[in-house]
Parts: structure tokens; sequence; C-alpha cells
């Protein structure tokens, strides 16, 4: 199944079709600033390098508003190039999403940190390949028959309307328009005086003159047109003939290529029995069981920080997950994994923050201890990310001074690192981060109660804005 | 274009018409009644040109009405598509011409009429070429191609046009 062909033809009919649609509703003014001419080719493209898309990220990607994206798909999914889904569902729902979009290796990696419990209606896109090919060959056939009749006159069947009342009459009807006052055709209901209807593109500016050369005039242009028709279409035809006997690429319904996309990358990263069934049993747990302080990330940071003191009870088990390091950490970005292996400072680091998680997840343990597996993956990442946002809260309290200073990186990279959005950057800041951690302290352990001391005091507020961000 | 087929039709015959000539006063009826009629398939009647078989008669309940099944040969006309007919003028307007090609009705829209010819008002509208050599008005014959028919259940009408080569007046009124 070769998608390249299809692309490129998609690539051209955007050109060749939608290169000058504006995208904006009749009813707003035309400023040079506002005129958006093109963007359905960049959609379009964008599209091609996509499979399914929820469209605030394509929005996100393409730094578009997106209520004009969305005007834009809305118009492609009238012309029947785009299959549109849309679904009301948590932002853990959208992870799922994530989750295979990250599996096709293109579009955002998976966001683990954004959990809110508010439903949302997301909309989500597709190219529909097959309709694609069937809907530009059906275009091309009708610009060269509407050309051709007109050409030779063929099949002219003269329509009329009724200006009044809007309804039309084609020849045959005459006879009973025809009245006997005038020799003007009437509508059958109003009565009003019928007007020959001129669609023809060559006649529209020759109607008033009637003089002896007007139809060689119009067939001249006619053949004009449909000559250059040919010669500006012909990438787009020969493309169109090119993939006529290749099946198009299907992606199937969202919910299929989801699970589809997410069956792939569980078979790929081989330890895939523990990975859907935990994505799934992850939003259920959320969703279903009582856990007020485990709704949110949010709510958990506050309480590991509160709760701190209880702790090491499960740092054995969680240093082990911690190294086998199971594929999902893989996936979450590469970054992390390189720090873990590559200096010590991180890898003892990591423990404290192992550390951290514990309390949270021996509370988890309680109300649900089924898939304990699952549950110490995702506790872990919790905590640790919560520990990562403590420690440089605990910078932060540290050099109280520069805060200003020291807070810009250190605030905005639990978010990189969140977002997984640029990896090089994300790295850099952190080993600076973690650099500078060991001179405010000293040993290895006292980063477990510095943690919990300082978190209590500072670092709750700082922890919901940086979140939010997230 | 016309076609000589066999028809069937049950004819009702009231009983007075029962007697020695019961089969000429069938005959009479059947061809008062179908001559001249249009049907969707077959085109109009123009004439029946033979009885193939009468069948036997059945007396309707109530009525004494007997019901015979003929078989008759005739000849129908049914224009069709492409079709290149020669027809009268009847009616010259601002939208076209009306022409009569025997029953059925042809109207050449203006827009088939050749862009050389122009409608001209007055008490006898017309359509004539800027030098005046040829006119289209009420009474002309002229030869037009069908290029689209109507056909209902009782009545075909038709479109045609000019605009093509050897199509056009074929007969002046005037000049004749």
């Amino acid at each position: 199944m070769s998608i390249e062909p299809f692309n490129k033809l998609v690539k051209l009919t955007a050109r060749a079709f939608y290169d000058d649609i504006p995208t904006k509703g009749e009813n707003q003014p035309k400023t040079g600033r506002s005129d958006n001419r093109g963007i359905a080719v960049v959609v379009l493209d964008a599209l091609s390098r996509r499979q399914w898309v929820r469209e605030e990220d394509l929005a996100k990607d393409l730094k578009l508003h997106s209520k004009q994206l969305r005007r834009t798909l809305r118009f492609f999914e009238e012309e029947k190039l785009v299959t549109r889904d849309h679904r009301r569902e948590t932002a853990k729902g959208a992870k799922v999403h994530n989750a295979a979009v990250a599996a096709t290796g293109d579009g955002p990696p998976v966001k683990e940190g954004e959990e809110k419990v508010k439903m949302h209606t997301h909309s989500y896109c597709c190219l529909d390949y097959a309709q694609i090919c069937d809907v530009v060959r059906y275009r091309l056939h009708r610009l060269r028959k509407k050309l051709k009749d007109e050409l030779e006159d063929k099949n002219t069947v003269q329509e009329y309307v009724c200006p009044n009342c809007g309804k039309r009459y084609n020849a045959l009807d005459a006879l009973q328009l025809v009245s006997m006052e005038d020799e003007y055709f009437h509508c059958e209901s109003c009565n009003g005086e019928l007007v020959a209807e001129s669609d023809k593109l060559a006649s529209q500016e020759v109607v008033g003159d009637g003089d002896d050369n007007a139809r060689r005039r119009r067939r001249e242009k006619l053949k004009d047109l449909l000559q250059k028709m040919e010669v500006q279409l012909k990438p787009l035809m020969d493309q169109i003939n090119r993939v006529k006997d290749l099946s198009p690429p299907e992606f199937g319904s969202l919910q299929a290529w989801e699970a589809r996309a997410s069956a792939a990358r569980c078979a790929e990263n081989g330890e895939s029995s523990a990975m859907d069934p935990s994505k799934s049993s992850h939003g259920m747990g959320y969703g279903g069981t009582p856990m007020p302080f485990l709704g949110d990330t949010k709510v958990e940071v506050d309480f590991s920080g509160v709760e701190g003191k209880g702790k090491d009870i499960k740092s054995e088990a969680d240093g082990t997950s911690l190294k086998v390091l199971p594929p999902w950490m893989i996936k979450q970005g590469m970054n992390l994994t390189k720090e873990q292996r590559g200096e010590v400072k991180q890898e003892q680091k990591m423990d404290g923050s192992a550390s951290v998680a514990a309390p949270e997840f021996s509370e988890d343990k309680k109300f649900s201890t089924e898939n304990n597996e699952k549950n110490i993956q995702d506790e872990y990442l919790k905590a640790y990310y919560a520990a990562l946002i403590k420690r440089q809260q605990e910078e932060e309290a540290k050099k109280a001074q520069e805060t200003q200073i020291s807070d810009g990186p250190s605030a905005v990279s639990p978010n990189r690192r969140v977002g997984m959005k640029s990896k090089r950057e994300d790295e850099g800041e952190d080993t600076v981060d973690w650099e500078e951690a060991p001179v405010t302290g000293n040993a290895e352990n006292y980063k477990v109660h510095d943690l919990n001391v300082e978190a209590d005091a500072t670092a709750d507020d700082e922890d919901d804005i940086d979140w939010e961000e997230g | 274009m016309f076609f000589h087929i066999v028809l069937e039709r049950n004819m009702q015959l009231h009983p007075r018409h029962f007697g020695r000539n019961l089969r000429e006063n069938l005959v009479s009826k059947l061809m008062k009644d179908v001559e001249g009629t249009c049907s969707g398939q077959h085109g109009f009647v123009v004439a029946i040109t033979g009885i193939e078989n009468i069948g036997k008669g059945m007396i309707r309940d109530g009525t004494g009405f007997v019901s015979f099944p003929m078989k008759y040969q005739c000849v129908v006309f049914r224009p069709f598509k492409g079709e290149i007919l020669e027809a009268v003028v009847t009616m010259v307007n601002k939208m076209g011409f009306f022409a009569e090609a025997g029953p059925v009705q042809i109207f050449v829209s203006n827009h088939l009429i050749p862009d050389d010819m122009e409608f001209q008002t007055g008490d006898m509208p017309n359509y004539t070429t800027s030098d005046g050599s040829v006119k289209i008005q009420k009474d002309s014959e002229v030869r037009l191609k069908i290029i689209g028919t109507r056909v209902d259940a009782t009545e075909i009408f038709c479109i045609g046009t000019i605009k093509d080569d050897f199509l056009g007046v074929i007969n002046d009124p005037t000049t004749a």
C-alpha cells in the first residue's frame, strides 16, 4: 500500500482546484491582511503527511487559528476530500489518540501530563483517499464535458428560471409556458416572466452583441479554454490515471484506525500486553474509582508534597522498574533514558524521586490492588514528574534571590518534558538544572527530606501554574 | 420515425351493435378510438392498416357490454432524439419558435437558432438573417433536428435545433 502517488495526487489537486479558494465567510470584509487564499493548499498538504489527526493539533502545527482551520476543513468535507469525526472525550481519551499518533511516528508525541476531567468535543480529520480519487476524476470529467458540449452545441436544453419564485423550467416545458398575451414564457405558479438562464461560460459576455462573428469568437474562446485545461491539468490527469489501478490507502474510521495503530505499536514494542490495558484501565481507574486525590495530576503533586513524610515504601520496586526501562519509558522521550543511562547524578536523583512516588503508590494500592504493574508504571511516572517539579522548586527556593532567572528554565522544562516537544533543548536545560542541584545540596538521601520539606512551603501554587501550562 | 406494428386492445361494444355487421362496427369503433392517440411507449397512432384477429367476446356482468380482444396492425409515429424532421412553423416568439411535424409539437429555442438570425417583432414576428435572405415566420417549413424529447403517458413533446449543417428553412411561404 504505497501512499506516495496518492499524496502527490492530493497535492496536485490542491494546487489545481483549491489554490485560490478563500475560506472566508461571505459576510466578512476582505482586506489584504485577512486574505487567506492558499491556506486550503497548506492544509491539504499537511493532511497528506498525516493520518487521523486532531484538529487542534493540526491547527497548532500549522500555526493557524482553529476556527479558520475548521472552516477550511468543513469546506473540504463538503468537497468530499476529508472525513471528519467528532466525539466527546476527556483529555484522557484524547491521549489514546495521541498514543496512536505517536505510534505512526508523526504528529506530536504523547502528552502524559495533561489530564483533565472536563469533557470536550474533539474533532478529528483525515484524508479519504479513495473518495478523493473518485471526486477528482468526476470533476475532471464534468469540466471536459461541459466545455465540449458547449463547443459542439450539444445537449443544450435551454433552461428558464422565474425571477420571482425561482422555479426552474427547461425548453421541454415550453408548450405549457407559452402564453397567449405576449411572446414571453410565463411561470406556471406565479405568472412571472421567465428569463433564459445562461450558465454557459463563453456566452456570458457576448450576450449583447449579436453580430456575425460572435459565434465564431465564442467557439474560439471555448476551444482555447478547453486546450488550456488540457495542458494545465495534464499532470493531474496523468496522476489520476497512474493511481487508477492502485488500491488507495484506507485508514478506516477513527476508532478502527486508533485501535490498529496502537496494536501495531504494541507489536513493535514487544512488551505489548501490558501497554494497552494499562491505557484503558488507567482511564477507568481515574474515572471509576473514588480517588479524589488521584483525580488529576495537579492534585497529585500537592498530595505528594503534603504527605511526603511517609516514604521509601516501594522504592525498591520502582527502582527495578526503572532499571528494566520498559518501552513506554522509551516512548516517552529519549532524553530521559539517555540521562538515566549517562549521568550518575541523575540516576541518583531518579531514586530520590522514586521514593517520593512511593506514598502515592501505596495509597493507590489500597484502592485497587489489581493491575498492580500498570499502576506501578503509571504511578511511577507521575511521581517522577512530581519529583521533577519539586526538584525545580527546591532549586528555586535555594536561590531565592535570583528567582526570576532560574525560574524561567526550570518552569519551562517540566512542560517541555511532558510535551516532549524539543528534545535537544530540553536536555540542555535539564542538565544545567541538575548540575546545579548537587551544589545546593550535598548527599544522596538529603533529597528525599529536602524535597518534601521544601515542597510543603513553596511549591504548590507554582505547581499549579506549571501544570496548567502543560 | 414511422413503424408498422401490431397492437392489441380490448374493445367494449354496446349490445345494440350486435348483429350482422358487428365486425364492421367493431373496426370502425376501434379506428375512432385509437387513431390520433398517443402513447408514450409507441408514439402517435397514425392509422390502422388491418385487423389481425378478433377474439371471443366476453359479456360483462351487469352491463351487457361485450369486450372483444382485438389485434390490429397500425402505423405509429415516434420521434427520437437526433432524428431529422421537416416541420411547419406554427408560432414565432422571442424565446424561439414552435413547429409541428404531423402530430408532434417541436420547440426550437432562440439559442438553437443560428446566431446570425435575429428576432424581428411586428404583426408577423420572425427570425431573419442580417441580409434578409432567410426568414423564419409562421407557416415556414423548416428542417430541424430533434435534440430532446419529453415523453409522457399520453403526450410527446420535442425540442429541436436548426443550428447545424443543412438545417433551416426549406420552403418560404412568402416566395411560394
